[in-house]
């Protein structure tokens, strides 16, 4: 392993996660959004109770602005996307331009979806991005380390956002998997019982997904 | 000349620890022209990472850092100075006598400076040192020494323009009045015979040699004073200087004890 | 030139600029905000015969900068022999007493120049400025070269033009070379400093750790970067783009907070490669950039290739007779400013501004320099689609190792406001590429 500073490794993590919360955000927005068109004008509640995040939009116009754009809402796409910006910036000899390169060109594309009359559209290319940005994370980063951070970043938060939204046993099941054979190859200080304590909660027949959450949030070490 | 035992303690105490404790110490005499110091010993608490070096005004510095939590700050330093060896300093670096003809951060004269240094007449075949005794005196008879009405941020004119003041303040205008004349001049901090904190004073460079003044007590050094370090102002001679990590109160005593050591010599 | 495919692409490599993040940060009502450097494609080209001028003059310069800057820190002979006055030593700004009698390794001060040019209408080239602290702007044509290289071949494959992107390279071997053992950092006041694309993009590009201060630590007399497991790993060459005063706050300002502190007392020692070195600011003012031509003369013994813009001194009373008799015809430049600051045209002052401005001059000589203002050739940009005519200058940068080089190319930066002669990219300028052709 090269040398890297404790300020990047929490970086890379962190880019991993947030540009798996904006990816897994615009995918089940982009639901509720068809929903909203014409049917359930008020779907955006369960959308908020299931992500735990507070309803504070007044309608359903209100929320694709706030939820989607609006950069003061701590909850906002736009928000999770400029923090996984904000990292991806200061990573740039760790990981090269070129992958820093899909986050600024999905940055780009946020705001111009903000502006336009079919944001689903311009949303698809974030998407279109950061999946861009993962395969070049895959195929460009030398560091096994560094590729390995950002992608337990990547895990960590599809786990909690899929406790949260309370998929079946199976999706769980794979996604503990995935976490528990990728953080042993980083640098990353974890607490070692939490992995097999997460594949207890997933296998047990009546699943404790606030236990998931709860496990998966403290997995890093402070 | 005189035999001196000198003792400077210094303790530094934070009401809460501290850490990532960084410091540097200009607190070290050395042997020169004037004087000669003997049984040099220094002990410095916390001491996890020590070094010694020479700044670019050729004063000794200790530096360090400490990682670790700590409650206090202390040295102490004792020894023995041969004093009044000579009544100048040789100038080993002549070719940086020019930037001690030059204000500094501390001595920029402002319109009191300037007024009074201006009052002063003085006439082409005085010498230089000539001039800064009598620059001197009318200092010493213009300014009154009082403690506690100025701070170590205090400037020359600011010190000057409130008309009272420490040592730091008469050093520092005499040199701003010297230096308004290209006079070379430099602060040097010391320890001075008997009982207290520690001193400062002035030096003029006349012919290649650096001749001490001490405007707080109106005379020309003798062997009375045992010299540090010397810079600037100052800011090149802060005995302690250190940045920690830790929100605290901290309380700093000092104590210097110059004595004679009498039938040696 | 203007007919070439490179032209028509002007727009695809401002945005794939754009996609790569070749940005600088401005602050404006406190708020920090990005901005993009606007890019013209048609650059500016150099031919091989007139680049091996320039790089013999600027070689001549860089060496003549180095000797100097030793010379004041160490024995002071230029001083001596009235060659400088001392004023203009020790009232500057840019000089730092505490180098005094500090040697850095290899006896190398400038390490990287960025030396500003123009041309002459005469085609005369001018020394305009030595920036022998931070200077910054390499980066942008070396990522623009890459990108106009993808956008258009076929120009690529016409001329014949030295590689530019080499730049990494030459400052890795410069780097390499004065490094006392240990790794090589890159040292950024952090993601919100203006140049931080260009500090992150030198760091991939030549593979040196990009740091800030809070990640380098001293202890004893050596520098280390903490490892993320808490292991210190020796760091032989600083790279710093942090300014003299904010780079150790028990040497320096005290107050700084992305500096380390002691820093500098381990680079005294010699126990690690600072560069640019601290204390160069005394030889790139503009007031000691009057003194250039006599410096080259006075170490090297040889005559400057390159001449400087022509300079009056105030601070010579001869000089300042001149100035006040033409005072319309020159540029009056604040010694102590920077960036297209403090620099004032005699004849656009108003006669309240002129009689105010020759009192200052008159009381305080020594801060200002006159110069003739120079007949720009002027260079052509594409505004909105048409040819229009722009003030210009080039930085060249000449880095020191073994041998000085000159990187064959340069940061070609215009004005974008046909009235102003200020090229900064802080006051919205653009920039071209430069290329030298090797045939």
């Amino acid at each position: 392993m090269g040398i890297i500073s404790v300020e990047n490794t929490d970086r890379l993590y962190w880019l991993g996660r947030y540009s798996e919360r904006v990816y897994t955000t615009i995918r089940l927005f982009s639901d509720s959004f068809d929903e909203m068109i014409d049917s359930y004008f008020d779907s955006y509640e369960l959308f908020c109770k299931r992500l735990d995040i507070p309803n504070i939009y007044t309608s359903s116009e209100d929320f694709i602005a706030r939820y989607c754009f609006d950069p003061k809402d701590p909850n906002s796409i736009y928000s999770n996307l400029t923090r996984a910006y904000d990292n991806c910036i200061t990573l740039r000899e760790e990981i090269g331009s070129e992958c820093v390169s899909y986050i600024q060109l999905a940055m780009y594309d946020m705001n111009r979806a903000g502006v336009s009359e079919a944001p689903l559209i311009e949303l698809q290319k974030v998407v279109d991005n950061i999946l861009a940005f993962w395969g070049m994370v895959d195929d460009s980063i030398d560091s096994e380390n560094v590729r390995n951070i950002i992608k337990v970043g990547k895990r960590v938060e599809r786990l909690d956002l899929y406790g949260r939204l309370r998929l079946d046993a199976e999706k769980m099941e794979r996604e503990v998997d995935r976490l528990a054979g990728r953080i042993p190859r980083t640098c990353l200080k974890y607490r070692k019982e939490a992995l097999p304590r997460l594949k207890e909660l997933v296998e047990s027949s009546e699943i404790d997904y606030y236990g998931i959450v709860k496990e998966v949030e403290s997995i890093l070490e402070e | 000349m005189k035999e001196l035992r000198f003792e400077y303690s210094m303790k530094l105490e934070f009401e809460t620890p501290v850490e990532k404790h960084r410091f540097t110490l200009k607190c070290v005499p050395r042997s020169d022209k004037r004087q000669k110091i003997l049984d040099l010993n220094i002990d410095v608490y916390p001491k996890e990472f020590l070094s010694t070096d020479e700044d670019s005004f050729g004063n000794q510095c200790i530096y360090g850092y400490s990682e670790g939590s700590h409650d206090h700050f202390s040295v102490l330093l004792t020894g023995r100075a041969v004093c009044g060896l000579s009544s100048s300093e040789e100038d080993a670096k002549e070719a940086r006598t020019g930037l001690f003809r030059y204000q500094s951060e501390y001595t920029k004269p402002g319109p009191e400076i300037t007024a009074f240094t201006d009052s002063i007449r003085i006439t082409d075949d005085m010498t230089d040192l000539d001039r800064a005794i009598l620059y001197m005196k009318a200092l010493h008879n213009r300014f009154c020494y009082v403690p506690g009405v100025t701070t170590i941020d205090t400037t020359a004119e600011e010190a000057f323009a409130g008309g009272r003041g420490v040592c730091q303040d008469y050093a520092h205008i005499l040199l701003s009045m010297c230096r308004m004349k290209k006079i070379p001049c430099r602060y040097v901090v010391g320890m001075l015979m008997g009982e207290g904190l520690s001193h400062a004073w002035v030096e003029i460079c006349q012919d290649g040699v650096w001749i001490p003044l001490d405007p707080t007590n109106n005379l020309i050094v003798d062997d009375q004073h045992i010299k540090i370090s010397s810079g600037r102002d100052y800011k090149d001679c802060i005995i302690n200087q250190g940045i920690f990590v830790g929100r605290t109160v901290q309380r700093q005593t000092i104590h210097v004890l110059v004595s004679e050591l009498n039938g040696r010599l | 030139m203007k007919n070439m495919d490179l032209c028509r692409h002007t727009d695809t490599v401002n945005e794939l600029l754009a996609r790569y993040g070749v940005k600088f940060g401005i602050y404006k009502n406190n708020e920090f905000r990005e901005q993009l450097f606007p890019f013209d494609a048609v650059p500016r080209v150099i031919g091989k015969e007139e680049f091996a001028y320039l790089e013999k003059g600027l070689k001549q310069r860089v060496m003549a900068l180095n000797c100097f800057i030793r010379d004041i820190y160490g024995e002071k002979q230029i001083v001596r022999d009235h060659v400088v006055p001392e004023e203009f030593i020790f009232a500057s700004s840019g000089y730092l007493a505490q180098c005094e009698g500090v040697l850095p390794p290899k006896g190398i001060y400038a390490h990287i120049a960025g030396i500003d040019l123009v041309q002459g209408k005469n085609d005369e080239w001018y020394i305009l400025e030595d920036n022998l602290r931070v200077p910054s702007g390499a980066s942008y044509p070396m990522i623009a070269r890459d990108l106009c290289r993808r956008s258009s071949p076929s120009t690529f494959k016409e001329y014949h033009i030295e590689d530019n992107r080499n730049y990494a390279q030459l400052l890795r071997n410069t780097m390499d070379y004065v490094n006392t053992g240990g790794h090589t950092v890159i040292l950024t006041p952090g993601r919100y400093n203006a140049a931080y694309f260009e500090h992150s993009y030198l760091a991939e590009k030549t593979g040196a750790h990009l740091v800030t201060g809070n990640q380098l630590i001293v202890e004893k007399d050596h520098l280390y970067f903490i490892d993320y497991s808490g292991k210190k790993e020796k760091v032989g060459a600083v790279y710093r783009r942090i300014s003299d005063e904010y780079l150790d706050p028990m040497n320096f300002n005290e107050e700084s907070l992305i500096g380390i502190p002691h820093i500098y007392d381990i680079f005294r020692k010699g126990n690690v490669a600072l560069l640019n070195a601290p204390g160069n600011g005394v030889a790139d003012d503009k007031g000691i950039y009057y003194f250039v031509p006599k410096m080259i003369r006075y170490y090297l013994d040889e005559e400057p290739i390159l001449q400087n813009a022509p300079t009056y001194l105030p601070f010579y009373e001869q000089d300042m007779e001149y100035v006040l008799e033409h005072f319309d015809d020159l540029v009056l430049k604040d010694v102590a400013e920077a960036g297209g600051y403090g620099v004032v045209f005699g004849n656009k002052m108003t006669k309240e501004q002129k009689e105010n401005f020759i009192e200052l001059l008159k009381s305080e000589p020594r801060r200002f320099i006159a110069q003739e203002v120079i007949d720009f050739k002027d260079i052509d940009i594409l505004d909105n689609g048409e040819w229009v005519p722009r003030k210009a200058d080039l930085r060249a940068f000449v880095l020191m190792g073994e041998e000085p080089v000159v990187w064959k190319s340069g940061l070609t930066r215009f004005s974008r406001n046909p009235d102003s002669f200020i090229v900064n990219s802080s006051q919205g300028g653009g920039f071209k590429d430069t290329w030298v052709l090797s045939r």
